[in-house]
């Protein structure tokens, strides 16, 4: 209960490709800390493309949002951190 | 906190020492970032004996509940080893890069290996921005896109063939004069002039680019001619260095950094030392061998504690 609270006060963002497996590593452990999160797709949406690559300066996939931090890549204990989760 | 193993790694290596461990009932902790090891990324795995069609993800999955249904093993992920010491006389004292520190009397290095880069001007500063080094995941983001693919071993025909269902055209560079790979990969790849061109005996200088990468100047090797490609996506695949460094002090390696053990029983120059798998300077860098020799190595740690105790 205290995570979806902290979660919904930090709107969480995942930019993916079908083919991302730090996406789906991501994914897991979101869905483990009941951490609900927008998935968005980069490969079909050429929009969210744009909004990604001009918020993290990079192409790489994922890039995770949290609230207005941009986090390159997947980091379990830094972005647990910015979810205040141990 | 003390114990008798610490196992660093999380891929098949690693997780077949923690398992052999657990069941020889030895203190064990594991550490690793992530469980699966560098074939995490891959599409599938054909030749996972026992198992004819796995993906990474699927393989790194079984790994990671296999070691977890052990008792009595311990189990940190998410952090790494970030230096290694002399605890006393005979042990050693690890400390992760989130701080933590955990004493032990034997050490097992699975730490496999990384990426290895290019080293030409631009390439780290125009990194995730055009350079990349894990084409199966970003290789989606090159659609309709000129690119080039560093390295004609089997990871860089790969990673050419990944790119044939997005981009436009696909430039393979090799610094030899005939393609390493795989014959059934390097057949697609030949078969497709219209989309791939390979070009032989060439060496990259430089990655250009400003905010995005533009493009590359290589060298061709039999006439020094210095070229330029223009591309927006560069996929470096020129092999893996050994993530060796953390024991750098203690042992043996060789000059391409790998541990180099005794192939019987995987022990390292450093008594209490061993190491397993890509790290190594095992011939085949393979999952299943890796297997095999994190068990020799913990069968051999354990005589190793047994004797000790004594």
């Amino acid at each position: 209960m205290v995570n979806q609270k902290i979660a919904s006060d930090n709107r969480v963002t995942l930019y993916t490709t079908p083919t991302c497996v730090y996406c789906k590593i991501a994914k897991e452990f979101f869905r483990k800390h009941n951490i609900s999160f927008r998935e968005v797709d980069v490969f079909a949406d050429l929009d969210a493309r744009e909004e990604m690559f001009s918020k993290s300066h990079q192409m790489g996939v994922p890039v995770i949002e949290i609230g207005d931090e941009i986090f390159v890549g997947f980091d379990r204990a830094i972005v647990a951190r910015a979810l205040r989760i141990s | 906190m003390t114990y008798d193993l610490i196992i660093l790694g999380g891929g098949p290596g690693g997780v077949a020492a923690g398992v052999y461990a657990a069941r020889k009932k030895i203190k064990t902790l594991l550490i690793t970032d992530v469980f699966g090891g560098q074939s995490l990324v891959s599409d599938d795995i054909q030749n996972w004996i026992g198992t004819p069609l796995i993906s990474g993800f699927d393989l790194a999955k079984n790994l990671e509940a296999h070691v977890r249904s052990q008792e009595g093993i311990d189990i940190r992920e998410g952090d790494l080893a970030a230096r290694v010491e002399r605890a006393n006389e005979s042990g050693f004292r690890i400390q992760t890069q989130q701080g933590e520190i955990f004493d032990t009397r034997a050490l097992l290095l699975t730490t496999g290996s990384r990426h290895r880069k290019l080293g030409v001007p631009g390439e780290k500063e125009l990194e995730g921005k055009g350079v990349v080094y894990c084409a199966t995941c970003d290789a989606p983001l090159f659609k309709g896109k000129r690119v080039a693919v560093v390295g004609g071993g089997n990871s860089g025909l790969e990673a050419v063939v990944d790119l044939f269902s997005y981009a436009l055209k696909v430039y393979l560079l090799h610094r030899r004069d005939s393609l390493k790979g795989d014959a059934v990969t390097r057949e697609k790849i030949e078969n497709n002039p219209d989309q791939a061109t390979i070009l032989y005996n060439v060496g990259v200088q430089e990655i250009r680019g400003d905010k995005w990468v533009t493009g590359l100047t290589y060298k061709d090797n039999k006439t020094g001619e210095v070229r330029t490609l223009d591309v927006e996506g560069i996929f470096v695949e020129i092999g893996s260095s050994p993530n060796s460094e953390i024991v750098a002090d203690f042992v043996d390696r060789n000059k391409y950094g790998e541990i180099v053990v005794d192939p019987k029983t995987q022990r390292s120059s450093f008594s209490g030392i061993w190491a397993a798998g890509d790290v190594t300077d095992c011939f085949y860098k393979q999952n299943n061998i890796s297997v095999g020799d994190a068990v020799k190595a913990v069968l051999n740690i354990n005589t190793f504690l047994h004797n000790s105790n004594a």
